[in-house]
């Protein structure tokens, strides 16, 4: 027989209290566990957004704007530089963006990695209602927007067909079919978008070439949209290849956006863990009182071990291993009270987030729970050892 | 040898300062078997309690084969209970989520020898309990429970026994058995000082010390009894 079978076997027959100094230990852990855990949903969930949700990399015309002044004058501001991009650059474009990303990610393939899609702008007049039309390569460009939806109809296939986002269908009031009159030339309506909550929902897609003719601007985009498809990949890197080789265009790395994101994210959790410290330090105190009762009522305990022979470290010792037991128990439960909590609170947080279980916050929890639980007992242990046998007897 | 000098012991302070003893000197060899009597309230505990440092005279030396234990620290107080004095008290005071050889084991899982288990189911043998080793104090009678503590007592060797009204709460028929038990003890060799209030236990001792009011007002040696005669 060890000392720690000797508590193990004395916390058996006080169950209930060591479960409730226990209970101290399962707040504090759970609130960490559980903040742990939504917030890790929440980035999760920013990530896939952004996996999701459009492009990498935007690269748009260069343009200058020169500040015109005439002594103390100011004359107005002059756009120096082309509204578009040649078609022309594409496949340097392709070439930068691939080339960084096989860099990267040491692989070989030969084919088309980043998905590359150019959209032309024209602001024009469809029933008497001014509307943005966009240039698409149909096919790249779903790539891009994997999220659109066609709710009546079917997606661009022919060169003289339209896609039509939900509100401008509506405000114009387009239907499936419909013919729309497009400077000299027409587009029939294949199919009207889900609505998406973007700009998309109030303009018209028509394949690029169509647009490029009917407006007169044969090989010329107004911006290209990059996916790289990875979380991992260079984008700042190809946006600097871009930007140095490519005159009259400017890259922007849209994770720019992604940042301050996550920056705001990560702020959240820092104020969130406080409180979870908080709550932790408040189960600390719990447990300490606890610790205190369990010293009391085991005074006699406490002087029988020391008459047949334990010295004060050794009721230390005691004490902790009944610290460390409750920090087992303490732990595990907290871990499983944390997920539990972020089940029910994650959606509630981030709305649509489905929240998973964390396997290594399970080491956390325990040694969290453990070292609350061990800290919260040295007071108490050392009051323990301060009892006079002859006193421990006599106040009974 | 045992020897109290000039022992005084001094609770509280002003009206409530009680005298429990009052310079009581004594001595015994170490193989005597000493019964203490004496009303309640004579100071009877608090002479076993100092003799065994459970608690601290107020002035006064206790002298142990030769050494002073009154002044020492609690480590060395350890290292006393670990060898040289053991106790029995009137409740047992044995834990009770252990079983019988558990709270036999248990000095011996203090002074690290907690694989001698042999040797305490020999001693729990001894004091007849031999089919009880795996019974929680409280399966256990009255009787049964003051053998364990007095096996969980001899099973760290040690040269003396203080027991505090070992047979307070029990029957005569079972009383009478515990006092065998001690006598035994005496005869092999352990010295023994036992409190009681009862004349005839103290007929089982060499020498009886009479207190009151915290003095020793008389010390009797005596031929002890070897066996309980009706």
């Amino acid at each position: 027989m060890k000392l720690y079978q000797v508590v193990l076997k004395d916390v058996i027959r006080r169950k209930r209290r060591v479960l409730y100094a226990t209970l101290g230990v399962v707040i504090g852990t759970a609130t960490v566990v559980g903040i742990l855990t939504v917030a890790r949903a929440g980035q999760e969930r920013i990530y896939n957004q952004l996996e999701k949700y459009g492009p990498n990399l935007a690269v748009i015309p260069a343009i200058n704007n020169l500040d015109m002044k005439l002594g103390d004058v100011r004359l107005g501001m002059l756009a120096v530089g082309d509204n578009y991009v040649s078609e022309d650059k594409l496949p340097v474009i392709r070439q930068i963006a691939d080339g960084e990303i096989r860099k990267a990610l040491k692989i070989e393939d030969e084919g088309n990695i980043a998905t590359i899609a150019p959209n032309l702008y024209i602001d024009t007049k469809i029933r008497d209602s001014s509307v943005m039309v966009v240039g698409i390569d149909p096919v790249e460009e779903l790539k891009i927007k994997t999220w659109w939806k066609v709710q009546g109809g079917k997606y661009l296939e022919q060169k003289d067909e339209a896609l039509v986002g939900a509100l401008a269908a509506q405000f114009l009031n387009l239907k499936i079919g419909d013919v729309i009159p497009l400077d000299g030339t027409s587009v029939t309506v294949a199919g009207i978008l889900e609505e998406t909550g973007s700009n998309d929902d109030y303009q018209v897609f028509v394949p690029l070439d169509t647009l490029q003719k009917a407006s007169g601007r044969e090989g010329l985009v107004s911006s290209i949209d990059i996916r790289a498809l990875c979380n991992a990949c260079p984008v700042e890197t190809i946006a600097d290849g871009i930007n140095k080789d490519i005159p009259g265009v400017r890259a922007v790395a849209v994770k720019q956006i992604a940042a301050s994101e996550m920056g705001m994210m990560e702020r959240m959790s820092k104020f969130m863990l406080t409180l979870a410290g908080i709550t932790l330090a408040v189960g600390l105190f719990g447990v300490v009182n606890t610790m205190m009762t369990s010293v009391n009522e085991r005074i006699k305990d406490i002087g029988i071990m020391r008459a047949v022979g334990a010295s004060r470290s050794q009721i230390v010792k005691a004490f902790i291993y009944e610290a460390i037991i409750i920090g087992i128990i303490g732990g595990i439960l907290g871990y499983l009270a944390g997920t539990l909590l972020a089940y029910i609170a994650g959606p509630l947080v981030f709305e649509g987030t489905t929240v998973a279980y964390v396997p290594q916050y399970f080491a956390l929890a325990l040694v969290l729970a453990i070292a609350v639980a061990v800290v919260a007992t040295v007071y108490p242990a050392i009051r323990a050892t301060q009892i006079k046998v002859a006193d421990s007897f006599r106040s009974l | 040898m045992l020897e109290l000098k000039e022992i005084s012991k001094v609770y509280g302070e002003g009206a409530a300062r009680v005298v429990a003893l009052d310079k009581v000197s004594f001595s015994a060899e170490e193989d005597a078997f000493v019964a203490v009597m004496g009303p309640s309230g004579s100071g009877k505990s608090t002479f076993l309690n100092i003799i065994g440092g459970l608690d601290r005279p107020s002035s006064g030396e206790v002298i142990l084969e030769g050494t002073r234990i009154d002044n020492l620290d609690e480590n060395e107080l350890v290292d006393i209970r670990r060898g040289k004095i053991a106790y029995v008290f009137q409740q047992y005071h044995l834990l009770p989520s252990l079983t019988a050889l558990e709270n036999v084991l248990l000095p011996l899982v203090f002074c690290g020898a907690s694989k001698e288990v042999d040797r305490a189911v020999e001693i729990l043998k001894k004091v007849g309990l031999g089919k009880r080793t795996g019974h929680k104090p409280s399966q256990l009678s009255g009787g049964e429970q003051q053998r364990v503590a007095i096996a969980r007592a001899l099973v760290g060797k040690p040269s003396l026994i203080l027991a505090d009204e070992p047979t307070g709460n029990m029957d005569r028929k079972t009383g009478s058995e515990i006092l065998g038990l001690f006598t035994q003890l005496y005869k092999e060799g352990h010295g023994i000082i036992m409190v009681t209030h009862d004349p005839e236990i103290a007929t089982f001792a060499n020498t009886t010390v009479f207190l009151q009011d915290g003095r020793i007002i008389k010390k009797m040696n005596q031929k002890a009894r070897r066996s309980w005669k009706r």
